[in-house]
């Protein structure tokens, strides 16, 4: 590890990096600031820019993007009882009494505080956890890649929506999606259905501007337009937090943050899932449980902390094995692969290097988060009242614009519109999205490694039981679908109570 | 610009009259039945077109129409514990299907954008000029949210062509 730092610090500290760092933060603050826009969204439309950029700035922007992601959400969820992002409704619960009492400030600044600790915090386990992990991961084989690829997706189905199966088959389509194009092994064109332009597959960030991006601007229709305002005499309080509050701080922040890392290990859970998990964990914790609810800074803390620490567990499967923990870095994926780093051993090893300068590139991201959000946060509540009349064109605009520079090419502006209705029907029939985003991800990894495993045993199934490995991710396979099933029937019956 | 205005407001009336009309028109959409009569249907035309979409060697141990196939089945499979859960719950719980409502309003109000969408696709692939297509969509969301301050007009438009000389000069991106 230490051999790669010297030359990592090298690559990393230039003014091009930190430049695009913080015009990351700056973008993923604004977007996540405002309602309706999600951190998603936004990786996806400023991914075309990182494809004339290498390595290091490409990731360093996209990373700015989603770590202060997390943290944008929180200022109209303490603002206007709104949360920029999903993840920010565990903060709202607090955040916005809080900040009804007179303390907009202090509420901002405890949410900025644990957001930044939060993310330093998962930054420092990927740069000790991720070579570590990718040493085990060097010892899989074709099969157990297969079970890897298998446990992840059965996850991402169980806990995408509401219900399970409907998951598993968003899945298998994201699978099948993938399957459009080339066949990995052989060649042979498959589901091309004649159009010569399929032969090479349907390009990853074409797709999501579809179903992310423009099937948001179709779901306008469902809105009734009315602009954020936002009350400027709100934000007068001093902001400031006592000793006895830090003092309070301190548990929460620091549990949440492994709650945070621990979810964000886990393929398919996300920010959502550790933010209202740790805040659970810290209302029952907290020997204040009576102001949650009602403004207390512990609750803001432990949302906030867990939300921005999946940042960096997240990437530690996607690093290591290529399974992405959640949607937003699965995005992010094709702008490694597009400058040549393949998941894996290999990228520690033979590019250790950029590999090392992106993970404490990390950590400088969630500096500059703390930084911005310290002197910038009066400007990130004002876009919160940007009005929807000139944001939605601006949208459209990106994704259009977006979808023709991955190929030049018209085509493919029709394929992102096409994958837009397809979400907006999909949306109709409660279908969660999320397992086909990754299902397309992992589909040429699940289908190459399941062929390449069967060829290897010449066609006995018996090949994904046949390690530790195997038999571990089957196990784990089974029990996650059984905690799956058993919980969904749990919520079931207490809906049917209801 | 007087003109526009009261165009808009006089185009923002007749919209409110079939608003109106269409805002009373409720369908309610068996969710349930028609997510597992579509993905069956679904994978059975796909398993269907595989043997002319997917080509095949016959030395191959596992080949280039396993993994859908596999996918296709479980899909196959999952659909039909959705009919069956659902047909069971409607014939023998006598339970009433699970629905969602769909307003026709919103579904009329998303074809009109999804309308503005497609002719921005088809003025700029038509010109080949993405900046004529921008202002077209600028101008046509700007309608669609019956926005009457010249202001917005003036920054949406700004905003647009920026964005075109962005991906125009910046990322050299030929539109």
């Amino acid at each position: 590890m230490l051999e790669y730092i010297g030359p990592a610090l090298e690559h990393l500290f230039t003014i091009e990096n930190f430049v695009w760092m913080n015009l990351g933060v700056f973008i993923g603050a604004v977007f996540a600031a405002i309602p309706g826009l999600s951190v998603i969204l936004c990786v996806i439309l400023f991914l075309p820019f990182t494809y004339k950029m290498t390595a290091i700035p490409g990731m360093m922007f996209l990373l700015g993007i989603y770590c202060a992601g997390g943290y944008g959400g929180s200022v109209s969820a303490i603002l206007i009882n709104t949360p920029g992002t999903p993840h920010a409704a565990a903060t709202m619960m607090d955040g916005h009494p809080l900040s009804q009492k007179g303390r907009t400030k202090a509420a901002l600044k405890v949410a900025l505080y644990a957001s930044a600790f939060g993310g330093v915090f998962s930054a420092l386990m990927l740069l000790f956890l991720g070579p570590q992990v990718a040493q085990v991961a060097a010892q899989l084989g074709t099969a157990e890649y297969f079970m890897v690829c298998l446990f992840g997706l059965t996850i991402i189905a169980g806990v995408s929506g509401k219900s399970m199966i409907k998951g598993l088959i968003a899945a298998c389509l994201g699978l099948l999606i993938s399957c459009i194009g080339a066949d990995p092994m052989t060649s042979y064109d498959r589901f091309t259905f004649g159009i010569s332009r399929l032969y090479l597959g349907l390009d990853l960030a074409i797709c999501l501007i579809g179903l992310f991006a423009l099937v948001e601007i179709l779901a306008k229709s469902e809105k009734k337009i009315g602009q954020l305002i936002l009350d400027s005499k709100r934000m007068n309080d001093d902001g400031k937090i006592t000793k006895d509050e830090y003092k309070r701080l301190i548990r929460p922040t620091l549990i949440s943050s492994i709650i945070g890392v621990l979810v964000g290990i886990v393929p398919g859970t996300g920010a959502s899932e550790a933010s209202w998990f740790s805040y659970d964990r810290a209302k029952a914790m907290s020997k204040h449980k009576e102001e949650f609810g009602h403004g207390s800074v512990e609750g803001i803390a432990a949302a906030e902390s867990a939300n921005n620490a999946v940042t960096g567990a997240t990437l530690i499967p996607l690093l290591t094995m290529g399974i992405p923990g959640d949607g937003t870095v699965a995005i992010m994926l094709s702008a490694l692969m597009i400058n040549g780093l393949n998941p894996g051993l290999s990228l520690f090893t033979t590019q250790g290097d950029i590999m090392y300068a992106i993970m404490i590139g990390l950590i400088f991201v969630n500096l500059f988060m703390l930084f911005q959000g310290r002197f910038l946060t009066q400007l990130f509540a004002k876009v919160v009242s940007i009005p929807q009349e000139i944001l939605t064109p601006i949208i459209v605009l990106f994704c259009f614009a977006g979808a023709y520079s991955v190929n030049k090419n018209y085509f493919d502006v029709g394929v992102a519109l096409i994958f837009a209705v397809i979400a907006w029907l999909l949306r109709k029939l409660d279908m969660p999205l999320i397992p086909i985003l990754l299902g397309m991800v992992l589909g040429n990894m699940t289908e190459t490694n399941f062929r390449r495993a069967l060829f290897i045993s010449n066609g006995s199934p018996m090949i994904f039981v046949s390690s530790i490995y195997c038999i571990i991710f089957v196990v784990l396979t089974v029990l996650a679908v059984f905690t799956l099933i058993r919980s969904k029937m749990k919520e079931s019956k207490e809906e049917e109570k209801e | 610009m007087k003109e526009i205005q009261s165009w808009i407001e006089r185009l923002g009336e007749r919209r409110d009259v079939i608003d109106e009309k269409l805002e009373k028109k409720e369908i309610k959409l068996p969710t349930e039945l028609v997510t597992g009569i579509f993905f069956l249907l679904l994978g059975g035309i796909l398993l269907l077109v595989m043997p002319s979409q997917v080509p095949v060697s016959h030395t191959d141990v596992v080949n280039g129409r396993a993994f859908p196939t596999l996918l296709m089945i479980i899909m196959m499979i999952c659909s039909g514990i959705i009919l069956i859960k659902e047909l069971y719950n409607i014939f023998v719980k006598k339970l009433p299907p699970i629905t969602k409502t769909i307003n026709l309003l919103v579904e009329v109000k998303a074809l009109v954008i999804l309308g503005i969408l497609l002719l921005t696709y088809v003025i700029c692939r038509v010109t080949n000029l993405f900046v004529i297509g921008a202002i077209f969509c600028s101008f046509g969301f700007l309608i669609y949210f019956r926005c009457r301050k010249p202001a917005y007009y003036g920054i949406t438009l700004t905003v647009s062509i920026l964005i075109w000389v962005a991906f125009r000069f910046g990322l050299n991106v030929n539109f």
